[in-house]
């Protein structure tokens, strides 16, 4: 598998994934920068081009709440879960743990990958 | 900071009017809070550093594109459905003007061949240009209202519906729906160029139908127009059945026994208002008009007999 093949499909793995952890994280408040370090922090890199204009995007699906605050001498635009973006992650919560479980197991079985 | 308020009115004049404002607010403040941590770790920055910054952001117009994604003039649904009209739209025109452009230079005194296919080819692209736009800009409203033209109805779909693996012709392909339409298209065309035509241009006419040619095409053109509903039905439909079958024997049954009463009525060419100035004369065009109807009328009755055999398999 060549390199640009491995980063498209590496791309649309964590598109999906990334709509998740960002609902996740914003069940505390959080603008743009701390949010992008709060991800990174716990492991998933994501880059401004995306992260922004994803979390600028569930806002307008009514997904989060959000408003412009002055702190530390400068405005920034604080996101929150809204009660739809709350609804929607226990759900797509309970997709990804039964995903989870399902895929698990595939992905270890033996690499010989004779099937019973 | 300057750099950054050039990129971020940079970003800003790619993007939609009302949207500039708000996204070059949130995107000046989350540039300054990355600034802000970066400085807090290397301590004061020089221009340099914030310009490395903002080139990992990247390209003001890409950053603009991912906030507001441009959005497709024609939804990938309607490609096929767009692809084909246009081939059936432009074929038509093109044919038409080939018939134009002949006509005028039979009639014209020079015979120039090079005038001939300029004028073919100019008239042509101008009819073209004018078509493609016009059907791109209808697809472009309909997606842009968020709808489809191609959209099917799609509950009442049933695998049971499908025809058997065997019988592969029953599947109606876009391109021969496409080919009956632009057929159709081609001859209401012809058979109403009185309607179309200024009258300086019928008066350029060095050959033209006769009346009772012209009457009885005429006459049939509600077959034709029959037949346009009855491929758009097709279209909806996609698969052969008893029903479809039987229109489609009726209708080419109907357009060969028309091109051979037709063809036997004759005469069906007269000289118009302009001479003929061609390598033909006016009966050799007529005999050749005659025989290329009779061997038309053959397509369609070959297709009715063809479609004879595929109704009664689907017994």
């Amino acid at each position: 598998m060549t390199t640009s093949q491995l980063d498209k499909m590496r791309l649309e793995l964590r598109r999906g994934v990334l709509v998740l952890a960002v609902l996740a994280s914003l069940k505390q408040r959080h603008y743009g920068y701390s949010l992008r370090k709060q991800l990174q922090d716990r492991g998933i890199d994501i880059d401004e081009g995306t992260l922004y204009p994803l979390v600028r995007r569930l806002a307008d699906q009514g997904l989060l709440d959000s408003e412009w605050q002055q702190a530390e001498g400068r405005e920034r635009r604080y996101y929150l879960l809204s009660d739809q973006g709350k609804e929607l992650l226990a759900q797509l919560t309970d997709e990804w743990l039964q995903l989870n479980s399902a895929l698990g197991p595939l992905l270890t079985q033996d690499q010989s990958g004779e099937t019973e | 900071m300057e750099l950054v308020e050039r990129y971020v009115a940079a970003v800003q004049r790619e993007l939609p009017e009302q949207k500039r404002q708000e996204i070059g607010r949130e995107l000046s403040a989350n540039i300054m809070d990355q600034l802000d941590a970066l400085k807090e770790q290397n301590g004061q920055l020089s221009e340099d550093d914030i310009a490395a910054v903002l080139k990992q952001m990247g390209r003001p117009e890409v950053v603009a594109y991912q906030f507001v994604p441009p959005k497709a003039l024609v939804a990938a649904e309607d490609m096929p459905l767009l692809k084909h009209l246009l081939y059936m739209v432009l074929g038509v025109l093109f044919v038409v003007q080939i018939v134009g452009s002949t006509t005028h230079w039979m009639g014209s005194s020079e015979g120039n061949l090079i005038r001939f296919l300029l004028q073919l080819t100019f008239g042509f692209l101008e009819d073209a240009c004018f078509a493609f736009t016009v059907i791109v800009l209808s697809f472009a409203a309909v997606n842009s209202a968020g709808d489809r033209v191609s959209r099917s109805g799609g509950k009442d779909w049933s695998p049971k519906l499908l025809p058997k693996a065997d019988l592969g012709w029953q599947h109606i392909s876009m391109t021969d729906v496409f080919t009956d339409l632009a057929t159709c298209l081609f001859l209401l065309i012809v058979i109403w160029y009185p309607l179309w035509m200024s009258p300086a241009q019928i008066a350029d006419r060095s050959i033209m139908f006769t009346d009772n040619a012209l009457l009885m095409m005429q006459w049939f053109s509600p077959v034709v127009a029959l037949s346009v509903l009855f491929s758009l039905w097709q279209l909806r439909q996609r698969i052969w059945n008893r029903s479809l079958l039987l229109g489609n024997i009726l209708v080419n049954a109907t357009f060969s026994a028309f091109f051979v009463a037709l063809a036997l009525s004759g005469p069906l060419l007269q000289a118009g208002p302009v001479e003929i100035k061609s390598l033909f004369t006016l009966l050799q065009l007529e005999e050749g008009f005659t025989y290329g109807l009779l061997i038309t009328a053959c397509i369609p009755a070959y297709e009715a007999i063809r479609d004879l055999f595929r109704f009664n398999k689907l017994n």
